[in-house]
């Protein structure tokens, strides 16, 4: 867990350097007055290496996925709740009653 | 509705609770969110935090919550005092409320004593008309002192209002089907369906229903909804395995002699016996006889 925390913000170092390094490109670009096309290339390779670090620590570090099919294992549906509201009380569980030394303490 | 995950769960919970180890509140907690009828044990741990005033008192508000838990089972017990003793005290703390005023009445069902329920109930429904809660307690009073009919009358009455309430159409499908009604009941589990299409268990009742009225267009129906059963459940559902063998060798029957016999239909069945043979092999290999006869007989009717 700490390994993969580790790696995530590592990876999150990694975008912000490139965007540092993108901010002083385009300061050194306006003192030559050349135009700003795009980053330069091992900016943008940092970019992606930053960009797939980061997702794979996002992926990793949480808990593990559930599935959201009906029919899988976890998902499928056992049973019926009892229909609650429609309780009656008129059954045979009146007869037999079960442990009569229960009692509310005030 | 209850998955597997929330049954093993809750499984795994009352386990612990019932060996003393803890944990009554997350028990009944999950009780109440299934919508599960375990009076007797809900009664027990449920007194049990009660009768405790230092756990009560970590509870908070949710106290009351667990009183009206508490009455409720002992009312399912037979427990009348301790239901009577919950009600007072949820009076004392709330004395204008409705919800209270129903669970007196709903002692005095328990008790017996169905007039004045009736009345207790009629009262306040006059103060608010559109207590669903209420409304269900009528019919469930009509269903205890066996007046059957009335129950259907007042459901139905309750159904024009509040349409969408699927436990009010589950419980009317149930009523239907113990009076073998059973081309209403199908059209209670048509309007289950409607409202709640992922739930095998509607699809495999109104299959139920369907293969029960017979005839070849409702035998071909219900094969149709015990696959989607199957479907639905990852063919982990027994009683949807057997029915679509059942329904296939019954539609065989019916169209034998008749030309243009359909041949993808013995396909699902072999399928659905052979995942048969599978699972009674792992679960219970000593009925493993008893299967394959009865499988073979279905294939040799047809």
């Amino acid at each position: 867990m700490g390994f993969v925390f580790t790696v995530g913000i590592f990876g999150i170092l990694i975008l912000f350097h490139a965007a540092y390094s993108t901010i002083q490109y385009r300061g050194l670009l306006k003192i030559t007055e050349e135009e700003f096309s795009g980053p330069p290339f091992d900016v943008l390779i940092e970019l992606f290496l930053g960009l797939v670090i980061c997702i794979w620590a996002a992926l990793t570090l949480p808990a593990k996925f559930l599935s959201i099919h009906p029919h899988s294992e976890d998902n499928r549906v056992v049973s019926l709740s009892a229909n609650v509201d429609f309780m009656i009380f008129n059954h045979r569980g009146k007869v037999f009653p079960v442990a009569t030394d229960l009692k509310l303490r005030q | 509705m209850v998955t597997k995950t929330e049954e093993t769960q809750l499984n795994n919970l009352e386990n612990q609770v019932d060996n003393g180890g803890g944990g009554a509140w997350e028990y009944l907690t999950l009780l109440r969110k299934l919508k599960l009828r375990r009076s007797d044990k809900a009664l027990k741990h449920g007194l049990s935090i009660l009768n405790n005033p230092k756990l009560r008192s970590t509870l908070g508000p949710d106290e009351w919550t667990l009183y009206e838990q508490v009455a409720v089972a002992a009312m399912d017990c037979q427990h009348l005092d301790v239901a009577k003793d919950c009600t007072k005290a949820l009076r004392k703390r709330f004395p204008e409320s409705k919800r209270v005023g129903r669970l007196e009445a709903m002692l005095l069902e328990a008790k017996g004593s169905w007039e004045l329920a009736e009345k207790a109930y009629t009262s306040l429904l006059e103060d608010s008309p559109l207590d669903q809660a209420i409304h269900k307690r009528r019919v469930a009073m009509a269903k205890a002192q066996g007046n059957i009919s009335g129950a259907i009358e007042w459901l139905n009455k309750y159904l024009e209002i509040f349409m969408a309430d699927h436990d009010a159409w589950r419980e009317l499908a149930e009523i239907y089907v113990s009076l073998q009604m059973y081309k209403q009941a199908a059209f209670c589990y048509e309007e289950l369906i409607l409202s709640q299409p992922t739930v095998p268990l509607y699809h495999l009742a109104y299959a139920d229903v369907l293969y029960t009225i017979g005839g070849l267009e409702n035998l071909q129906t219900a094969k149709k909804y015990y696959a989607s059963t199957i479907d639905l459940t990852g063919g982990k559902n027994t009683r949807a395995l057997f029915g679509v063998c059942l329904c296939t060798s019954a539609i065989a029957q019916l169209v034998k002699g008749k030309s243009k016999e359909e041949k993808e239909g013995s396909q699902v069945q072999s399928l659905a016996a052979k995942v048969l043979e599978k699972e009674y092999k792992q679960k219970a290999p000593n009925k493993l006889p008893q299967l394959t006869t009865a499988l073979k007989s279905l294939t040799l009717a047809s």
